[in-house]
């Protein structure tokens, strides 16, 4: 047990690089083009029209976005259900990722919706045959669940470093007591919160998938099938782990910091199970509906539900298989890659490529706005890991005592 | 157009209507399956039983389109439009080619004629829909074809609006109208066709004789034929009757052929040369005199196609016939009494009454018919 | 570790489970308003007696307070050479297709929603903001509506449109089968202006044996297919034609209702929050079990 020598901090690095100011173009002009959505209406900015009601920010921003936000709740269960905590340094990076995803999915909504003043209304106006309200409460208290999960985060930040600017000054001793209140209360109740957010994200990774089940025959049947739940969260299962890898590897590269190839590599070694499970369903559901018969097609759904599987599942299944890639940084940093590929082209799949109403005169592709704004918030999505791991202690360096050792772990599960 | 498009019978709202309107005293005596009509084996003037549309061809009130009204005013919507002005004898005329009355008054019994309204209600908001309102009745009834006519479906096609219309105008109408008739439609005696067809290009279709002859109804073939049939929908010759060559798929077109003659005997229409008009002796060595060249096809041979050789036994048909009932003078001749004492035999040798009846067995040098056995009556 | 802080520990867990699934709990109940009332109303729409005047494509405007025009206007056919579809501006459409080789006829096909039985879209809005009347009409509460434009995606018929080009306020736009209007006893306005009444408006049961009527009496008139009687699991709106629903561009749709898998697995997953409550528990289970494994294992190691 080495896991007292690793220890979450705040990164240190120059915050400005070309990279990130190429990232800030990306993400203003994303805004710009969010303006004209709020100014002149949906229509002025997307492609959306009446045969196609749901675009490119329901498939990326949305569907996507939960989806490869999984990486929070599949290490949550590996790291505090399961008890494994040599995991417990990916679990905070993890979580952040989650919390941010949530955020920026919530605001992906919030865009997309035409009465987005009317936000709150599944608050209180609740119809639960809905699935899309299923998902959408699930969501705002999952969302709500991650950011207590982070608080602890936050309160060891400041616990003791409490330095409010001018007059708030004052406030200091009172906020750092409520902040220990906080951390006190928070460590005994943590793992509730930490069970709910498991089975939030079981229950709605798996409604996002029934969200498309009612649209019935519109969805091209190699899609449409009545297990879409199932495959939606036994997908977000198996991507969840190669996402945590993905970005590690990103992170490590980006912030100059050695990769935690002893932890990542076992990661990997559990994702090829998991992958396999949701290959042998998808497949398995594929035979028992016959649906490869439309394979020998030549069309875009074909082309697309080859390159889902194949690229976005066999490939990087055998590759998570064979411990050279598992040891390789470049190898496991492009299976992982290719999973979360895999599983992006499958909600746009999902939700883009397999929809088709009967009515349609032409075929949906999202126009420069949406994409600008869904790569702009991807941009500031990325910004800002980039400032809070910078200003929090997430991401844990080897050998580095600068909190105090149990304050941060887990809360309330070990003392 | 209220006096005159009369609908009949039905009458499911029975109670007054059925009381005002009787199919007529002696309509039992009508040749009309009374199942047309009644549910029950046993109506009574009480309970009818009436079925709720029979849509048969029951109205038995062929006036001749002449002795119709020439025009009819309609003239419910006085307050939004000028009347409409509607040629009905004209439309008569037109209509013998489409099924006649019954096109429009398409449920007449033996009684008076109907009014729509009997029938059609004139809300929309009704208890019965199984029939349209009276807005929907004569709209369809005009619409229908005026549409394929003109493609126009605007209300003011029919409907000018009110104040458009000077008085004067209006009475141009009756006066154009005045004495004014459809064109006689001519009857072909036959008509070639030319097709395309390997076997033999040329179909010569006998007219009068499916007509005469074969005793087909117009409406057998000519069954709800529009005004497309004869005159240019386009509008390219606008007086000029042209016959509109009906674009027809292969089954289209044969099936009113088919009706009667079998389906895969090509070779019996489609000849090199134009086929000779029907004769019943030629083709079948019977020759056809009275009385039964009055007769339909069918009331001899059946109405299964293709129509089988029948012999030339009278017992065949007629099947009571016996000497000892037999009387001679339905054939025109009366035997004298010598020769009604004598078997059938004695003259029809072989009993082959398809040939001439022959005298030898008895005197010498008589033939018939220069010497006859009796005295020839009127049929 | 002791058996108080094991019972603690459980104790703990429900009450956070029933916290955490017991806001949508209540959820099960809160379902829109959906009646399948046995005297719900309907229309038949007579296609072989559409003579294509669009009168009631005015009527709808004109009744829905949209920019409808003058009633000549529509007397243009030209508009009829292209498909249309409902939208924001005509809640209604008539769509023209050829009748065959052999005619000179077209055939003309009313345009607007089928107000089903069993509707996607009052399954599908994530607010309840859609609900099937007693008397058989799809309608929906604008109020409520937050623009997700899910009902859209759910609708088998593609009806449901939506004001893209409205920044603020924009509204989901379809027939409404005139609710303000049959509330009151009138007519909805494409019945009353319809010339030929080739639809006729009555009771849905009453519908379908007037259809199939017609259909036994004119056999030549109609296929034997009253679309809408069992499509879907039904719908109030019904057609009659003259061919293949599939050539007047009708979706080939099964009779299964849109919204059954999805609610079948809706509450298969929700039954009675019984399995999420059981995971939240099996979880727990897990978690402490780990933990007081972890536990004998660290004593035995000291």
């Amino acid at each position: 047990m080495n896991h007292e020598l690793v220890n979450p901090v705040p990164i240190k690095h120059k915050f400005f690089t070309p990279g990130v100011i190429v990232l800030f173009v990306i993400a203003i002009n994303g805004l710009v083009f969010l303006m004209g959505r709020f100014f002149f209406g949906l229509g002025a900015v997307t492609n959306l029209n009446n045969e196609y009601p749901w675009g490119l920010w329901i498939g990326v921003d949305v569907a996507a976005g939960v989806a490869l936000a999984a990486g929070g709740f599949t290490t949550a269960a590996l790291g505090h259900v399961m008890h494994r905590e040599e995991y417990h340094t990916i679990v905070r990076p993890a979580l952040l990722t989650a919390m941010l995803g949530y955020t920026f999915v919530a605001i992906g909504v919030f865009v997309d919706i035409g009465r987005w003043y009317c936000i709150w209304h599944p608050l209180i106006m609740w119809n639960g045959n809905s699935a899309l309200f299923e998902v959408g409460i699930c969501v705002v208290i999952y969302m709500t669940v991650l950011y207590i999960e982070f608080l602890p985060v936050v309160t060891e930040r400041f616990i003791g470093k409490v330095n409010l600017p001018g007059l708030l000054s004052g406030l200091n001793k009172l906020v750092d007591k409520i902040l220990r209140l906080l951390d006190h209360g928070l460590s005994k109740t943590m793992f509730v919160f930490i069970i709910a957010g498991v089975v939030l994200s079981t229950l709605h990774q798996s409604s996002l998938g029934t969200l498309m089940v009612i649209a019935g025959p519109k969805m091209h049947p190699l899609w449409q099938t009545p297990v879409l739940p199932l495959l939606f969260l036994l997908s977000a299962v198996s991507v969840g782990f190669p996402m945590v890898i993905f970005e590690s590897l990103i992170v490590s590269r980006s912030l100059k910091l050695k990769p935690e190839m002893h932890i990542l590599s076992r990661l990997g070694s559990m994702i090829a199970p998991l992958l396999g499970i949701y290959l042998a369903f998808k497949i398995g559901d594929m035979f028992i509906r016959e649906t490869f018969v439309y394979l020998s097609e030549f069309t875009t759904a074909s082309v697309m539900f080859s390159i889902e599987i194949v690229l976005g599942v066999i490939i990087p299944l055998r590759m998570f298989l064979s411990p050279k890639v598992l040891k390789a940084p470049p190898l496991l940093f492009t299976a992982s890659a290719l999973v979360v590929f895999g599983v992006l082209l499958n909600r746009i799949n999902n939700f883009i490529v397999a929809y088709t109403p009967p009515y349609s005169t032409e075929s949906y592709f999202p126009s420069i706005g949406e994409i600008s704004v869904t790569v702009g918030f991807i941009a500031i999505l990325v910004l800002a890991y980039r400032f809070l791991v910078m200003n929090f202690p997430v991401i844990s360096m080897p050998g580095k005592q600068t909190a105090q050792p149990t304050k941060y772990t887990i809360r309330g599960v070990e003392k | 157009m209220k006096k005159i498009l009369a609908i009949l019978l039905v009458l499911i709202f029975m109670g007054e209507i059925n009381a005002q309107q009787s199919p007529g005293k002696d309509h039992s005596e009508l040749n009309i399956n009374c199942k047309t009509c009644h549910t029950c084996d046993v109506p009574t003037k009480d309970e009818p039983c009436l079925v709720v549309c029979p849509r048969e061809k029951i109205a038995t009130i062929y006036q001749k389109p002449e002795q119709t009204p020439e025009l009819i005013v309609i003239d419910q919507l006085k307050d939004r439009y000028n009347p409409v002005y509607f040629s009905h004898k004209i439309h008569a005329q037109m209509s013998i080619m489409s099924g006649g009355c019954e096109n429009c008054h398409h449920y007449n019994t033996s009684g008076p004629i109907l009014k729509c309204n009997n029938c059609h209600q004139s809300s929309r908001q009704r208890e019965d829909i199984s029939i349209p309102d009276l807005k929907g009745a004569y709209h369809r009834q005009c619409m229908d074809c005026h549409r394929e006519w003109s493609h126009e479906t605007g209300c003011n096609t029919c409907h000018s609006p009110i104040n458009d219309l000077k008085e004067s105008e209006k009475n141009d109408f009756k006066k154009q109208l005045k004495g004014k008739d459809h064109p006689p439609v001519t009857e072909p005696t036959k008509i070639v066709y030319e097709t395309n067809f390997e076997g033999g290009k040329l179909v010569t279709f006998y007219y009068d004789d499916h007509i005469n002859n074969f005793k087909l109804k117009c409406n057998q073939c000519h069954a709800r034929e529009s005004c497309t049939r004869c005159h240019d929908v386009n509008h390219i010759s606008s007086d000029k009757l042209i016959l509109v060559k009906e674009k027809k798929s292969l089954e289209e077109h044969h099936k009113k052929c088919f009706n009667c003659h079998k389906e895969n005997d090509c070779a019996k229409c489609h000849l090199d040369k134009q086929l000779e008009p029907f004769n019943h002796k030629q083709r079948t060595g019977w020759a056809l005199n009275k009385p039964h060249s009055y007769l339909s096809c069918v009331s001899c041979h059946g109405s299964k196609q293709p129509y089988k050789k029948l012999d030339n036994q009278c017992v065949s048909c007629h099947k009571g016939w016996k000497k000892e009932n037999f009387k001679h003078s339905v054939t025109g001749l009366r035997l004298d009494k010598i020769h009604s004492e004598l078997s059938c035999e004695d003259c029809h040798t072989g009993k082959d009454y398809s040939v001439k009846p022959g005298c030898n067995g008895c005197h010498e040098n008589y033939v018939y018919p220069n010497q006859k056995p009796g005295r020839l009556v009127g049929k | 570790m002791s058996g108080k802080s094991r019972r603690e520990f459980l104790k703990k867990s429900i009450t956070a489970g029933a916290i955490a699934t017991g806001l949508s709990s209540s959820t099960l109940k809160a379902g829109p308003l959906n009646i399948l009332s046995p005297d719900r109303m309907g229309v038949l729409v007579d296609t072989t007696v559409c003579v294509g005047c669009r009168n009631c494509e005015w009527a709808c405007k004109d009744a829905h307070n949209l920019h409808a025009g003058n009633l000549d206007s529509y007397e243009d056919r030209k508009i009829l050479e292209t498909k249309r579809r409902p939208d924001h501006t005509a809640l209604t459409v008539v769509n023209e297709y050829p009748r065959g080789k052999y005619s000179n006829l077209p055939i003309d096909v009313k345009v607007q929603c089928m107000h089903c039985d069993h509707p996607a879209c009052v399954s599908a809005c994530i607010v309840g903001a859609f609900s099937k009347q007693e008397n058989g009409s799809v309608i929906w509460d604008t109020d409520m509506c937050i623009g997700c434009r899910y009902c859209m995606a759910a609708c088998p018929f593609q009806i449901p449109a939506f004001e893209y080009d409205k920044a603020l306020d924009p509204l989901i736009m379809k027939c409404d089968f005139c609710f303000d209007r049959t509330k009151e006893g009138n007519l909805p306005a494409c019945v009353n202006i319809c010339p030929v009444e080739a639809l006729t408006y009555g009771p849905r049961t009453e519908l379908i044996k007037v259809a199939r009527k017609r259909i036994k009496r004119n056999p030549d008139r109609y296929i034997d297919h009253v679309f809408g009687e069992l499509e879907v699991g039904g719908t109030s709106w019904m057609y009659l034609a003259s061919k293949d629903f599939k050539e007047l561009d009708f979706p080939d749709l099964g009779k299964n209702p849109a919204p059954g898998v999805s609610e079948s697995i809706q509450h298969g997953i929700f039954a009675y929050f019984v399995p999420p409550v059981s995971l939240y528990v099996l979880l727990g289970g897990i978690m402490w079990i780990t933990k007081r494994r972890k536990e004998l294992g660290t004593e035995e190691k000291i």
